[in-house]
């Protein structure tokens, strides 16, 4: 019998297993008119319930709260504030990063919604709940409609 | 309609790595102790079958197709519930209320040893169009929610840091616990910081393992057993799965779940009728924040309440004496059964060297975890009302 314990499970016998399993995410209406927006304007629009006077960003086109069907479209300006924040310092695979990166949540003002994103441009102690922020977008011919069209956010000057 | 007691429960005791057994041999074991513990027979005694999981974490499309054979349940009523094993103790709850079934079984396991990219699957939880983009540990959330929660309550990185060292402490005590040890706050302030303020000692290391429970009607319970243990009261429900419209601070499932779970078991003054509680602790501000959501103490005090010692095993509100998931690790889905295992030997006076004295009723509180809302709570009593 051995002292020696085995602690790496692919020691043992076991067959390997590979889940292939590739997707496309259509953005269906309201993410279509977002992210056209973004692209072709470098704007971010929202929908509003007049029921709930909610103002949903990203855009639904369903109020979560009393289920009304959305139409109203507005642009919502591309500042908001720092609703919370973190700082990650390790990546995906447990590996440290070599330069950590802040995410936050950013309410954008004068709505009920916001966006996850980086914060960039900043330094990292002044970071806090409470800071405003505008959105800093790519180069319109490098936008190709998605969340990182905008590089990050980062504070109003 | 009759009153739903637990009669048996099964565990294998939760482990970092299981390289013996396959993950249907863990499930087969748990409810051999369950069906033992119950003393009933699953293929003549049990009319229904219910299993808590998710595809992802067991690698199977389709996973419940591969549960029957090992639980005595080829060819009889069989539920799954694609979420945490506390909401599938609800589910047996409500099958028994119709009067349809005498008898429910309820599992949930977690073999994570198995997966290699258990990150990537959380990652792959996110919002595909949003959030996925953005790329990096999706752990970050915790990180954002614990910053709010702070901010709001004034709680703050050494409160959080008690609980870690109040759990893990606790699980030492606790056979069926993967991760009992005794830590020091600086050992958890001074652990490698991950997603700020959350530092590694902060999460829940992964763990496998299995829980069964066994359910019965109360007429049926009474013939089973002299130790029932009365489900008196059940809640849960789910937030938008939108982050971009949580509040981040509050656990508002939580508070609803408790809410809901307090109405139907006559609790009205939670901190008084409650002497124990299992809570989520999958990362150690989550305990705190499910305290004040569940009304055991006001917002802002769960911190202060753990400081004092007032949370200890000893103390006036024993919470998380099994060692929490902190302690028994986290084993997705499972967590919930985790917390009633353990409120269950308590109310039974089986817990061994952790018995709590005089318990008449306690509650269990599970979350789905990471990028989720969706909570659940059970009140469970010694007597039926």
């Amino acid at each position: 019998m051995s002292i020696e314990k085995i602690s790496d499970p692919r020691q043992v016998r076991h067959w390997p297993g590979h889940m292939e399993a590739d997707y496309i995410y259509t953005h269906g209406i309201a993410g279509e008119r977002f992210f056209k927006e973004i692209k072709e304007n470098g704007r971010i629009t929202g929908t509003r319930c007049k029921h709930c006077n909610l103002v949903y960003v990203p855009p639904r086109i369903y109020c979560e709260r009393c289920f009304e069907k959305l139409e109203e479209w507005i642009d919502v300006g591309t500042k908001g504030t720092i609703q919370t924040f973190t700082v990650a310092y390790v990546d995906i695979d447990g590996s440290k990063l070599k330069q950590p990166t802040t995410y936050a949540m950013i309410k954008i003002n004068g709505t009920n919604g916001g966006l996850l994103h980086k914060i960039g441009e900043a330094n990292l102690k002044d970071v806090k709940i409470g800071m405003q922020v505008e959105a800093v977008f790519k180069p319109k011919e490098e936008r190709e409609g998605s969340v990182n069209d905008i590089k990050h956010f980062k504070p109003v000057k | 309609m009759e009153d739903v007691a637990i009669v048996g429960v099964g565990c294998t005791g939760f482990r970092p790595i299981t390289p013996e057994f396959s993950y249907k041999e863990i499930m087969f074991e748990a409810a051999t102790r369950a069906y033992a513990d119950a003393n009933v027979n699953p293929r003549k005694d049990i009319d229904a079958f219910i299993t808590c999981g998710e595809d992802y974490w067991d690698g199977h499309s389709i996973f419940d197709e591969f549960v029957p054979d090992q639980l005595g349940a080829v060819l009889k009523p069989l539920f799954t519930v694609s979420a945490d094993g506390l909401i599938g103790l609800a589910t047996a709850y409500m099958l028994i209320r119709t009067g349809q079934f005498n008898t429910v079984m309820v599992e949930a396991h977690s073999k994570a040893s198995d997966i290699l990219t258990f990150t990537d699957i959380v990652a792959f939880g996110l919002d595909p169009i949003f959030n996925r983009p953005l790329g990096g540990h999706p752990y970050y959330i915790a990180g954002l929610e614990m910053t709010r929660f702070l901010h709001e309550t004034g709680t703050t990185k050494e409160q959080c840091a008690h609980v870690v060292v109040k759990n893990r402490k606790n699980a030492l005590a606790n056979a069926c616990a993967a991760y009992g040890a005794d830590l020091t706050l600086e050992d958890v302030l001074q652990s490698e910081p991950m997603f700020y303020p959350l530092n590694r000692l902060d999460t829940s290391p992964l763990a496998d393992g299995c829980i069964v429970l066994v359910l019965a009607s109360n007429h049926v319970a009474k013939k089973l057993t002299d130790t029932p243990v009365w489900v008196r009261g059940v809640g849960w429900n789910s937030d938008t799965s939108w982050l971009e419209s949580r509040e981040w601070g509050r656990a508002i499932y939580a508070e609803l779940a408790a809410n809901m779970a307090y109405k139907m078991a006559g609790i009205k003054n939670p901190p008084k009728e409650i002497q124990f509680a299992e809570v989520d602790d999958l990362f150690s501000y989550k305990e705190l924040q499910h305290l004040e959501a569940l009304k055991l103490c006001g917002r802002g005090e769960a911190g202060k309440l753990t400081e004092e010692g007032i949370t200890q095993r000893d103390g006036q509100m024993p919470v998380n004496v099994s060692g929490g998931a902190l302690g028994m690790g986290y084993a997705p889905e499972v967590l919930g059964l985790q917390r009633v295992l353990e409120a269950a030997l308590q109310l039974r006076g089986q817990a061994g060297r952790r018995q709590l004295c005089d318990v008449e009723t306690g509650l269990a509180q599970s979350w789905r975890g990471i990028p989720t809302a969706t909570g659940a709570v059970a009140v469970l009593s010694r007597e039926v009302k």
